[in-house]
């Protein structure tokens, strides 16, 4: 697996984690959810918002393991000859993810009123 | 030329009988429980809760798309309600719009009561008494009565479940105080007056209650609506 699809995948993951936390954070405070998701739906989105906490660590530690990946050190070869491919887009493309996820996480954890 | 119109004036016309014809058959289905508006003075409601005294009475108060009250209505259903037919146990519950700005401009929620109709469909016994509060006054009243504080904050009565005895009157304006009173509601969290709600110790207190009365010592004599 390559370097990219290894960042993307983990720094995605941690978007829909986000996302997943923004859900069921803000799915009693908001007369979103059962319009889109019905009654059963919108019942088992509250059933779920106990996992709020952990979908926000999951995505936190995602974060970190594609931070690392993006900024760890580069390898040294025997014979001094690889070459260390750009990390820049990647860098950017973390950086977004993790500013997402904080965006996410504040609509998750904003206070709801029950 | 002339029959191809014909066609497809005779196809516009057949689509729109299927559609008034789903949209009667929906309006059916939504109709299949029934609900009364709740005057701002909750008049029906205290007609009804009075009607029943001698059983021990539910009263929930719910915004019919808030997911965290209709979770609260799935797990009344689950640790009670289906459960039990008993004539001496009476539910009443109070819809209210309440979710996003509609506590403050109710008449935005353009819905209006056609919400209840999903949300009464999670509570399966037949003495449950549905009601659609649409000004949302019925929240603003119940507080009052109760007394709803966190400290000196009043709060809004909604996602809040109630339990009266039998002996329990609707004297005057204000509903009475219950015996219990369970809530879901950030605003009285760590409140040590009204606990939150758990829905298992709530269906205890009440099959406590039902105990204390003789069998069969009331009917249901809920007053049902106009159809």
């Amino acid at each position: 697996m390559s370097e990219k699809t290894r960042v993307i995948g983990t720094a995605g993951g941690a978007l829909g984690l986000g996302a997943f936390a923004a859900a069921v954070g803000a799915c009693c405070g908001l007369p979103w959810a059962v319009p889109l998701l019905g009654v059963g739906g919108a019942v088992l989105l509250a059933r779920l918002s106990f996992l709020l906490p952990y979908a926000l660590l999951g995505a936190g530690g995602l974060l970190a393991v594609a931070f690392w990946w993006v900024y760890r050190p580069p390898v040294v070869c025997a014979d001094g000859t690889c070459l260390e491919s750009d990390r820049r887009p990647l860098r950017w493309i973390v950086w977004v993810a993790a500013l997402l996820v904080a965006a996410l996480a504040t609509v998750g954890l904003a206070p709801g009123s029950a | 030329m002339r029959i191809r119109r014909a066609v497809l004036i005779t196809i516009g016309l057949l689509g729109a009988a299927a559609g008034c014809a789903r949209d009667d058959s929906s309006a059916g289905a939504a109709s299949s429980t029934p609900y009364v508006v709740l005057d701002d003075q909750a008049s029906q409601l205290r007609a009804n809760f009075n009607r029943n005294v001698g059983s021990v009475r539910l009263l929930f108060v719910v915004d019919p798309i808030c997911p965290g009250c209709l979770r609260g209505l799935d797990d009344m259903n689950r640790d009670l309600l289906q459960s039990t037919a008993d004539p001496r146990l009476q539910t009443f519950v109070v819809h209210e719009p309440v979710l996003g700005v509609a506590r403050v401009a109710p008449w935005l929620r353009i819905s209006g009561g056609q919400d209840v109709a999903g949300a009464a469909r999670l509570l399966h016994n037949l003495q449950v008494q549905h009601y659609w509060n649409p000004s949302g006054a019925f929240g603003r009243l119940l507080s009052q009565a109760v007394g709803l504080k966190n400290h000196e904050r009043q709060v809004y009565a909604w996602d809040v479940w109630l339990i009266y005895g039998p002996e329990a009157k609707w004297e005057g304006a204000d509903p009475p105080r219950p015996q219990l009173l369970m809530h879901q509601l950030g605003a009285l969290r760590g409140s040590p007056q009204f606990p939150r709600l758990d829905s298992r110790i709530f269906a205890q207190r009440v099959r406590t209650l039902l105990a204390q009365l003789p069998p069969g010592s009331t009917t249901s004599m809920l007053e049902r609506p106009a159809q």
